[in-house]
């Protein structure tokens, strides 16, 4: 077993190697493929934390995407600030938005819930498209390059390093709350509310931390998205995202995060393979999610739960094969 | 996806994912070696495409292309340009921004020597960012929204009338038939927005006042509500900017309601199937603001015929100027006597009074149209005639 988690460092250090060569290796358009799977990484293990981890039900996570990337457009182009400094100001704003989508919902439970968290999302959209601040309609363009130091960042290249580098952090990020005190707390409350808050965990709170640490990592995401794009439109934000980002959680496997790593590439990847059979694409795309969810309900790698503390894996391994029952 | 490969070789159980993982691998080296295989060999000059053909706005862009093609056909019949046969590589931009610069990218790692397209102002604003970060020319045929040549590209050039123009074809139409009171709507996207912010301006401009100002949802069916109150408000006109799905429906519930005036739309809706949806009966009378289709134009008798004999259908309303994008490419690249970019695109900014169909081209300092060639057509017993 110690063998076993040496291979896993192993793995890991070699696919991160993989990661940062990947650039040298791949056309403009693949980088430009793998950049927006990162940025889908990075937004589904966001919501990972809301949906799969305390279990609540939120279609209008887009939302929290949008206020990142208009917070930090607007300041770079308006206000004239640095990439790096409207960052801090973009993590407030989306810690301030999670508490106001989280508060009225915390007695909400699963349909009505994702009703609020849809029409939160709808309402931020159409704010965007409506406000003069955001551009109206047509949005914010002739957003300036974030530089480090002298260096400007134009490139793909660069701009695909900055993603992956966010990428890690939320994936550290998320890995290491969901295996803190914090984390299994929102487990309890996704397995049974009733019960955890007779536990003495604080629900309400431990619940709009969640909503808040989602949406911060979606904004981060947001933020990124607009120094790369350049330029946003209240389109790039619109339900069809937000469901598109819950589709790599779910068919990923939820509360799981590497199977979230894995939906966020198959959202992304399979459209642009498909390019090539033009009609067919979307059928074929709806297809092949529908067949996914008949036979691998679960998620194409889902969260084994006995398995969630990596450090306690040698046991749980070795306990898997003396009590196979499914959990 | 060498991710799924190398996490998933630590755990044997989940062979499940070996198979996923393996096909994807495949796949996606198999669209990367098609990439390469793709590539303009020496013979050929591959000229991008950026256009809607899936979504919503699948139709125009399907005419659009179909013009292109007609257009490369004939170029390549007659034996090409310096010497070489044009090949098309379309890419999808589905009117959605991440769509769009990724299908902008993909344009670029195939190497294109130039672009033509651009449907959507919304989509086309940032797949001109990579273009132009990649210098590669591209030939605007419809967006037009204002924004585009606010950018400063000098890679970009657009061929169609911008929206101002077009907004105050609207407005003097207006004005001549004694219409003051006019209500605008539009659908929230970027060029109806800013085509009514336009006309409101033009409108008022003219002495007339607005007297709505409304956004709608592209996606509904049901305008009943928004039809009750502009017939509590007697307009005299009704200007409609935004695209001809919604404007079918628009038409015929503004019939049904019988709300008073005149009712126009902008050329988002200048397709036959905005009669087709709203109704023969219901679409009469009906006034477009758009740069006319090829059936309009004085000349382009040829071009109709040829293109109803190829494709079974009448061109549709940017038929033409993509007609001419390809043409105006191909003379630019004749003068260029080169398939440099930067030689190109001196070549396109030097275009002096270049004929297209219906159309006379030469650029102003910002790449964009010296003159408007915007005019109204009415609906007359289901079919579009020239009315001013």
């Amino acid at each position: 077993m110690k063998k076993f988690m040496k291979n896993k460092k192993q793995s890991l250090s070699l696919l991160i190697i993989v990661m940062l060569v990947l650039p040298f290796v791949l056309n403009i358009y693949w980088l430009d493929v793998l950049t927006f799977v990162l940025f889908y990484v990075v937004l589904a293990q966001g919501l990972n934390i809301v949906v799969g981890y305390t279990g609540l039900l939120d279609l209008g996570y887009a939302a929290f995407f949008a206020v990142g990337a208009y917070t930090t457009a607007i300041l770079m182009t308006t206000f004239h600030w640095s990439f790096w400094l409207t960052l801090p100001v973009a993590f407030l704003f989306a810690v301030v938005a999670g508490v106001i989508v989280g508060a009225p919902t915390l007695r909400l439970r699963s349909d009505y819930l994702a009703i609020v968290t849809l029409g939160f999302g709808e309402i931020v959209r159409i704010l965007a498209i409506n406000l003069e601040i955001t551009g109206s309609a047509s949005g914010i363009y002739g957003i300036p390059r974030p530089t480090i130091g002298s260096y400007v960042l134009s490139t793909q290249k660069d701009f695909y390093y900055l993603i992956l580098v966010v990428a890690i952090l939320s994936i550290i990020i998320v890995y290491r709350l969901g295996n803190s005190r914090i984390g299994r707390a929102w487990v309890y409350i996704r397995e049974d509310e009733d019960a955890a808050e007779a536990m003495g965990i604080n629900r309400i709170r431990l619940k709009l931390l969640s909503y808040a640490s989602g949406a911060v990592i979606g904004s981060f995401a947001g933020s990124v998205f607009a120094v790369k794009m350049t330029a946003i439109a209240p389109l790039s934000f619109s339900f069809q995202q937000s469901v598109m980002i819950l589709l790599a959680v779910v068919l990923g496997g939820l509360g799981s995060i590497r199977g979230v790593v894995v939906g966020a590439a198959l959202v992304i990847v399979l459209p642009e393979i498909l390019r090539g059979v033009d009609d067919w694409r979307h059928l074929i795309f709806g297809v092949s999610l529908i067949v996914m969810m008949v036979f691998r309900p679960q998620g194409i790698w889902p969260a084994k739960h006995e398995a969630d503390d990596e450090d306690d894996l040698e046991e749980d391994e070795s306990k898997d094969k003396k009590q196979s029952v499914p959990v | 996806m060498l991710l799924i490969k190398i996490v998933g070789g630590i755990n044997l159980k989940k062979s499940f994912m070996f198979i996923i993982g393996f096909m994807l691998i495949c796949s996606l080296f198999l669209s990367g070696c098609s990439d390469e295989g793709e590539k303009s060999s020496g013979s050929e000059i591959s000229i991008g495409v950026i256009l809607p053909i899936s979504g919503n706005n699948a139709t125009d862009g399907q005419d659009m292309l179909n013009a292109m093609k007609m257009a490369v056909d004939k170029v390549n019949a007659d034996g090409g340009v310096l010497g070489k046969k044009l090949i098309l590589k379309v890419a999808d931009d589905a009117c959605d921004p991440q769509t769009a610069t990724t299908a902008a990218n993909k344009l670029v790692s195939q190497e294109v020597t130039a672009v033509v397209g651009g449907y959507c102002s919304g989509a086309t604003l940032p797949a001109s960012g990579v273009f132009e970060n990649a210098k590669i020319p591209i030939i605007v045929a419809a967006a037009n929204s204002s924004e585009l040549p606010a950018q400063g590209y000098e890679n970009l050039f657009l061929i169609n009338g911008l929206v101002p123009d077009q907004a105050q074809t609207g407005a003097d139409y207006f004005n001549e038939k004694g219409a003051k009171k006019i209500a605008i709507i539009h659908d929230n996207s970027a060029y109806a927005k800013d085509m009514a912010d336009f006309a409101k301006k033009a409108v008022e401009a003219n002495g007339g006042e607005v007297i709505a100002f409304e956004a709608i949802n592209p996606e509904e069916k049901d305008f009943g509500s928004l039809m009750t109150k502009l017939k509590s408000l007697n307009p005299d006109g009704t200007y409609f900017t935004g695209y001809y799905a919604a404007a079918g429906l628009m038409v015929k519930q503004f019939k049904e309601k019988s709300v008073p005036g005149l009712f126009m739309v902008g050329d988002g809706s200048y397709s036959p199937d905005v009669i087709k949806i709203a109704g023969t009966e219901y679409a009469s009378d009906l006034l477009v603001t758009a740069t006319p289709t090829a059936n309009f134009i004085p000349g382009a008798e040829d071009f109709v015929k040829d293109y109803k004999s190829k494709y079974d259908t009448d061109p549709g309303p940017f038929s033409a100027l993509s007609y001419n994008s390809v043409n105006l490419l191909v003379d630019a690249l004749s003068r260029a006597n080169s398939t440099d970019k930067d030689a190109l695109r001196k070549a396109l900014k030097e275009t002096k009074g270049f004929k297209g169909i219906g159309q006379e081209i030469e650029f102003n300092d910002t790449n964009s149209l010296n003159s408007s060639n915007f005019h109204v057509m009415k609906v007359v017993d289901g079919d579009f005639t020239l009315e001013k």
